[in-house]
């Protein structure tokens, strides 16, 4: 089996060299969203463990990262930390069950059909407490059928 | 000059008054859109293997060769992923945005202005980063507005992050982010993607959040009330 730190080049398209250029400025960490909201998050550890081929699997920022792209714009070099979350969490097989349904649909019908996504989540949804927001959701509930589109292709 | 539209899953379901209006829009300033036939999702920002997305953006700008090689896209996600896969300047992408500007709307007949309204264009994460994917007028709405006699607020905060992608992982998370971004801003809100829309409308209260092409179709009149 490959490890880990390879599987991550082959998906992202990065180098190990293209992480040795971090300069340890940490600009990533101090423009993060979820610095915003009290979390303390620092991008460049990550890039470092990843470096020096130290564990990542349970990094803070594998569950919370929010594909804001703001590391990747301050950052000098532009490394795309974001992709590179979502690279491990495909490769560890974090991810949550709302991705998977997505990527299920995307499988069956070609596309993301919204009512097979929520049938799919649906104990997510009752459990986590989503149910009083349904009440603001009137506007976002239009039914479509399913297209094959995606089997032709 | 026809343009190939791709309008991504979300503007088919969740979001399609973004859908309608955008096409009401277009061929109320002249503009002639075509949609893509049997597309598919672009991967949005659910694959880790980006060769998957390229991949994806490719087969869908394949089929839209056959109608043109202007692409416009209104989901920002799908921007995103059709300009990544685009390398050889073959294809031009572009969200409404680039298409739009002051002297484009002020040529066109105006019915209603903004007077005594408030507003805070909200253009969220994806249309302002990566700067190579990224729009390239970051004020266009802003200018627009002001044109129009309208008030603009909120800039401080208008490419900051709702947490839209946590949403239904972490519905804290979202409800943190997107508090900042309420608290900071006053009046209507103008967003430009699906699911920015949705967070803040979520979280909103009593606040009007609305899309961009709705704000423009009342300027133009189709629209009768904000």
């Amino acid at each position: 089996m490959q490890k880990i730190e390879e599987r991550i080049f082959e998906y992202t398209g990065y180098k190990q060299e293209d992480f040795s250029v971090c300069l340890g400025c940490k600009i990533c960490a101090s423009v993060c969203t979820l610095n915003d909201v009290g979390f303390k998050v620092n991008p460049q550890e990550l890039l470092l463990s990843l470096f020096m081929g130290l564990k990542i699997k349970n990094h803070v920022l594998i569950n919370l990262c929010t594909s804001c792209y703001r590391c990747t714009e301050s950052c000098p070099w532009e490394i795309r930390i974001p992709e590179l979350v979502r690279a491990i969490k495909e490769i560890t097989d974090k991810e949550e069950s709302f991705t998977k349904a997505m990527k299920e649909s995307i499988r069956i019908f070609g596309r993301v059909y919204e009512p097979y996504v929520i049938l799919r989540v649906l104990p997510t949804i009752i459990l986590k407490g989503y149910v009083k927001y349904l009440k603001r959701w009137k506007d976002y509930i239009n039914f479509h059928l399913p297209t094959f589109a995606g089997k032709k292709g | 000059m026809t343009y190939a539209y791709y309008p991504g899953c979300a503007l088919k379901g969740s979001a399609k008054r973004l859908d309608l209006t955008l096409r009401k829009l277009f061929s109320r300033l002249g503009l002639t859109m075509k949609e893509i036939p049997d597309w598919t999702c672009c991967g949005a920002l659910e694959y880790g293997d980006r060769k998957q997305i390229i991949l994806n953006s490719k087969k869908n700008l394949n089929k839209a060769s056959f109608i043109s090689r202007m692409v416009i896209a209104a989901c920002p996600l799908c921007v995103k992923n059709l300009k990544e896969s685009e390398k050889d300047g073959e294809f031009s992408i572009f969200h409404p945005l680039d298409l739009l500007n002051v002297k484009l709307i002020l040529s066109a007949e105006i019915k209603n202005d903004l007077t005594n309204h408030i507003f805070t264009p909200y253009y969220g994460c994806l249309l302002m980063r990566p700067k190579e994917t990224a729009l390239k007028d970051k004020e266009v709405m802003e200018k627009i507005i002001k044109a129009l006699g309208g008030e603009v607020c909120g800039t401080e905060i208008k490419d900051k992050c709702c947490g839209g992608n946590r949403f239904f992982i972490d519905k804290d998370l979202a409800f943190n982010l997107s508090k900042i971004i309420l608290e900071r801003s006053k009046g209507t809100f103008v967003v430009f993607c699906p699911f920015c829309h949705l967070i803040l409308k979520t979280f909103s209260g009593d606040r009007k959040v609305i899309y961009f092409t709705e704000l423009l179709l009342y300027v133009l009149g189709d629209i009768k009330k904000l």
